[in-house]
């Protein structure tokens, strides 16, 4: 049985494409523009294991930059929380480049990392990273005052265990950053690879768009979509794991 | 052995209620004394200026021969990450197992002790709390609220344990029971609000050992005399 999120965009998909159709024969327009559905479907048929390995290849990029920024954010945050300067520092940094669009500063990554898998990997990391940092930082530095109060008061409270209470107190939150930020990363990856990679499933969409080949563009977005809503269901029934683990109260979720 | 309170002044920063005006004090230990008074007037305030736990007041708190003083209040919790027993053991200075295993015994928290703090009832949480501090070093201890949705029969046995097994320290006793005040408490400080002079009053309780039963008198005289008090 499908999973709902996967019913989802099978709905979001299919009411795309019905909008797209009824626009075309809504104002005729021409199969060069928006090409009918039988085109779509044999373009579909033909094209789609190949796109398919182009966006398992992507996401294989997006999964490892996601990865790599979640454990960079956290490093940050924990560092950026041991002093109160440092700690401002960071966040200040993190909120003022964070409101910098990463993609504008993309072509300079691909003149100095060339094309390969380096450049996309940094853009994803970077794209991912910022969010990521400023909820860490968040979470780690918000005293959970009801539980630290008994440390405090008997000088037991170090810094490695009022991070643990945290970040157990806030595990449900931290889930749904992650999740979250999981298609940030997907989005950073294709991006990347539209403007300047020679690899990944945005590559693709780029020549298929230079081919103005629409039929091509709906196949590569409708396996975007099954393989990010794997991946995003994926993270979602680890999140549910680890809630589900034994003292991981209701109360934490609230 | 005492806490002496020197024109202590206090108003909540984002309002201009005044919560002390300029009173003076002195609490005098060891013993089992209560704070008491209607909701709002500044026992908890109070409580965590003696512990050391707020600042923006004015005026003085000193003690004699008192330099550890832990306040403890009915919402703190236990990490979930592991049953209580093995949180109470990371805590407890060796020299207090025998303690501890007696507190847990008494305080009917032996067959939890596996157990997880967000699966016990309010009145274990309430206790599992109040355990990990009894086992620590203190000269004081403030009980706020601490006792609250403990049965009758148990929160009398915890009092008595803990009156006859730290007589040399000062307790601090925050309730509205007015029945367990006057009953177990040796003096009770009633707080009054800042327009009323003294701020605070002392009625004499009755300071239950567990040797006799009270006389139902001398407790409605008590809280009669509380009552007028506050």
């Amino acid at each position: 049985m499908l999973h709902k999120r996967i019913y989802q965009f099978l709905i979001v998909y299919a009411v795309g494409l019905s909008v797209l159709f009824l626009v075309k024969y809504g104002l005729n327009l021409s199969d060069y523009v928006i090409p009918p559905p039988k085109e779509v479907w044999i373009t579909g048929q033909k094209y789609w294991l190949e796109y398919l390995r182009e966006v398992l290849d992507t996401l294989s990029v997006a999964v490892f930059g996601h990865i790599l920024s979640i454990l960079l954010a956290a490093v940050v945050a924990v560092i950026g929380r041991l002093t109160n300067w440092v700690g401002s520092f960071i966040k200040m940094g993190a909120y003022n480049i964070q409101s910098y669009p990463i993609v504008a500063v993309a072509p300079i990554i691909f003149i100095l990392f060339g094309d390969g898998i380096a450049a996309r990997l940094l853009i994803t990391v970077m794209i991912c990273y910022f969010p990521l940092l400023l909820s860490f930082i968040g979470i780690f530095s918000e005293p959970v005052y009801h539980i630290e109060h008994f440390y405090t008061a008997t000088h037991r409270l170090t810094w490695g265990l009022s991070l643990r209470i945290r970040v157990f107190e806030n595990i449900a939150k931290l889930v749904t950053v992650i999740s979250g930020s999981a298609t940030v990363a997907m989005v950073g990856t294709i991006v990347a690879e539209f403007i300047a990679a020679d690899d990944g499933i945005g590559y693709r969409i780029r020549i298929a768009l230079y081919q103005s080949d629409l039929s091509k563009i709906l196949t590569a977005l409708f396996l975007i979509g099954i393989c990010t809503s794997l991946y995003l269901l994926s993270l979602e029934y680890i999140g549910l794991r680890i809630r589900k683990r034994p003292g991981i109260s209701a109360g934490s979720f609230s | 052995m005492h806490i002496d309170l020197e024109k202590l002044s206090f108003g909540h920063a984002d309002s201009d209620t005044r919560v002390f005006e300029e009173f003076s004090h002195r609490i005098e230990g060891p013993g089992f004394n209560a704070l008491f008074g209607p909701s709002g007037v500044g026992k908890t305030t109070l409580a965590r200026i003696i512990a050391g736990e707020m600042n923006g007041f004015s005026g003085k708190v000193a003690s004699s021969g008192l330099s550890r003083i832990l306040y403890t209040y009915n919402l703190e919790r236990l990490p979930d990450w592991s049953g209580i027993g093995e949180h109470f053991k990371a805590v407890t200075p060796t020299s207090q197992t025998g303690f501890l295993n007696e507190l847990t015994r008494i305080f009917g928290l032996d067959p939890y002790l596996e157990s997880r703090y967000a699966q016990l009832s309010l009145g274990q949480q309430n206790r599992a709390n109040l355990t990990r501090y009894l086992v620590q070093d203190f000269d004081v201890l403030i009980m706020d609220e601490s006792l609250a949705n403990v049965d009758e029969g148990t929160k009398k046995d915890i009092i008595l344990l803990v009156k006859k097994r730290f007589p040399d320290r000062l307790f601090l006793y925050i309730s509205h029971n007015v029945v367990e005040v006057s009953r177990y408490c040796k003096n009770i400080l009633v707080v009054r609000r800042p327009d009323k002079s003294p701020q605070i009053l002392t009625v004499s309780g009755f300071d239950d050992m567990g040797e006799q039963e009270p006389e139902r008198e001398t407790l409605e005289r008590i809280m009669l005399e509380m009552m007028n008090a506050s």
